[in-house]
């Protein structure tokens, strides 16, 4: 397989996943404002929002103030924004039509049809319920092509190369989405482990979808480290980081099997697989969630431009 | 080195018993210098297996196998990708302090004998602890005859030390009592050894210790090879001694007469053997 389709399947597969996280930290944003303000006081849940998605310099360069109707506009429609969800799609689909003989019929009118029906959103929705279910169409559209890919691609390189950059992303995406916590600053005033506390975490879990699993796996009510757990070390959970890593070592084994060679990526992958293996929550909370998190999207960061240089040059 | 591993245990009992149950160490972690590329655990009864983990993080199954049955075959087989890291562990996991490591077993009580040949090794080295635990590992590996019948399983360090003939439980036995008597934490690791020589069928797992070398961490010795561990070593279970990291813990209800086959093979994965 060419480097170049290897590349565009990857970065595909990338897009249409960040999109995905994009929705998902809008929707919790949203769901954080609308708390009653007499029980958040000074809030900072859009400012967040923007933090979590990685873009704040480029946010205030070209907005003064973060607040529902900038970062609304800049997250989701701008077109300044290269990750953006209407440019997520959109490069999606530019990468998807550069490949289109690598994809099987059913994924490329997935994702065609997911951008021209974008196109009717180009307009920003006007009201908060119309910009929900845009929300919602965006998680919708991009689990449509997940599974369009997932049921009708041959298991073969096209495929494990698309599977390698969703996971990249998603495992990027979870850590930020834990992240979020530490971004959103309790008033002075609220004690930790109190009210606002457990709703901001619950909002966590809920915007991954991950509320019902938490009470299923833990049978407790949500504390930090048992979110984290959930989100970080739980390999059972779809999202979780060694879950994401388990998803990336067995694609790279693939690949490597497929071509009979071993490389920095598929060692670099296993390495930190192991490590997450290898941690316990009480120890990663002993040194701080955040620093954990930090260094873990370097490490991710180092996984992906490794995967580049092995692969899509 | 990619090495393919397959290591059953077959009991048979001339009078069935009614019943087994035992505690299994046979699935190996991931560390730096090693990734478990698949691996899979067959019972020959059916009965419900529970994965756990013991105190040290060791990876262990459990079952109780109702009889009567005349055998009982208790097999792993799997694929470990290994790097050669010159000993040095590193990205394990640690549930202790090393501290821990220092604390006597009954298998690895230091007796007379021990004690002088740690004070004389001592005695000739120095400070420098790399340099001792290499000494010692050379001396023992000369002095010791690899021997497998005079010892058993509960034969102590003490016991196989006066005899100077053992199996690598027992050496590694020895080393890890005299390492600790020189105040350097030592644990005991049972794991697979792939055999330069070609041979490939042996009739047990291997064993070696690792001692906690302030600047580098873990690093493992093994005293039957005379070497440090290498990508050739597959590495299981921890413990402070070999009851802690035994492959395979039990007790059986009723019956009699039983024979246990160890059988384990250790190859290069996707290198053919001639037979």
């Amino acid at each position: 397989m060419l480097s170049r389709t290897a590349d565009n399947l990857y970065w595909l597969s990338r897009y249409v996943e960040r999109a995905d996280y994009l929705a998902r930290i809008l929707e919790a944003a949203q769901r954080l404002s609308a708390m009653p303000s007499a029980y958040v006081g000074i809030s900072n849940e859009w400012e967040s929002a923007v933090a979590t998605a990685g873009c704040s310099n480029l946010f205030f360069e070209l907005y003064d103030e973060a607040n529902e109707k900038n970062v609304t506009e800049f997250l989701a429609f701008s077109t300044a924004n290269t990750s953006s969800i209407l440019n997520c799609f959109e490069t999606a689909r530019t990468n998807a039509r550069a490949v289109r003989t690598a994809l099987t019929v059913a994924m490329w009118d997935a994702i065609n049809g997911v951008w021209l029906e974008l196109q009717r959103y180009r307009n920003s929705p006007k009201s908060r319920e119309d910009f929900a279910r845009f929300l919602r169409w965006v998680q919708e559209s991009s689990t449509l092509i997940d599974g369009s890919a997932y049921r009708t691609m041959l298991r073969s390189n096209a495929y494990w190369f698309s599977r390698l950059g969703g996971q990249i992303e998603r495992a990027d995406n979870t850590s930020r989405i834990l992240d979020v916590k530490y971004h959103l600053l309790l008033p002075a005033d609220e004690p930790v482990g109190g009210a606002l506390d457990y709703f901001q975490w619950a909002s966590i879990l809920r915007s991954v979808n991950a509320l019902t699993a938490y009470h299923w796996v833990y049978r407790e009510h949500v504390k930090p480290w048992l979110v984290a757990d959930l989100l970080i070390l739980n390999d059972k959970m779809p999202r979780s980081l060694a879950s994401c890593y388990g998803n990336l070592v067995q694609n790279l084994d693939e690949i490597a099997g497929a071509y009979g060679r071993q490389g920095p990526a598929q060692r670099q992958a296993r390495a930190i697989r192991t490590r997450l293996q290898n941690s316990r929550m009480d120890g990663i909370f002993q040194r701080g969630l955040h620093e954990f998190i930090g260094e873990f999207i370097i490490e991710n960061n180092r996984l992906g431009s490794a995967i580049t240089q092995q692969f899509l040059l | 080195m990619k090495i393919r591993i397959s290591h059953a245990t077959i009991y048979h009992y001339d009078t069935p018993p009614s019943g087994v149950t035992q505690l299994l160490r046979k699935t190996p972690r991931n560390y730096d210098g090693q990734y478990v590329l698949n691996w899979r655990l067959d019972l020959s009864q059916d009965c419900l297996l529970h994965q756990h983990e013991d105190a040290f993080g060791n990876i262990t199954h459990s079952f109780t196998a109702e009889g009567p049955f005349k055998e009982l075959s208790v097999a792993v087989v799997g694929e470990v990708d290994t790097q050669d890291t010159h000993g040095v562990i590193s990205g394990a996991l640690e549930r202790f302090p090393t501290g821990l490591y220092l604390r006597e077993t009954p298998l690895t009580q230091a007796d007379d004998a021990i004690i002088n040949f740690a004070e004389s090794a001592r005695a000739a080295n120095g400070k420098d602890r790399l340099k001792l635990l290499h000494y010692m590992l050379a001396a023992l590996n000369a002095e010791m005859t690899f021997d497998t019948d005079p010892t058993h399983v509960a034969t102590t360090a003490a016991e196989a030390f006066k005899l100077r003939r053992g199996v690598c439980q027992d050496l590694t036995h020895i080393f890890i009592a005299a390492a600790r008597r020189l105040g350097i934490p030592a644990r005991y690791i049972s794991g697979h050894f792939y055999r330069v020589d070609g041979v490939t069928e042996q009739n047990a797992g291997h064993a070696w210790a690792e001692v906690h070398i302030d600047d580098l961490g873990w690093v493992g010795f093994d005293a039957t090879n005379g070497i440090c561990t290498t990508d050739a070593h597959v590495r299981v279970a921890i413990g402070l001694d070999y009851l802690g990291a035994a492959p395979v813990r039990g007790a059986r209800f009723g019956g009699g007469g039983e024979t246990l086959t160890v059988a384990v093979h250790v190859d290069q994965a996707g290198r053919q053997t001639q037979s």
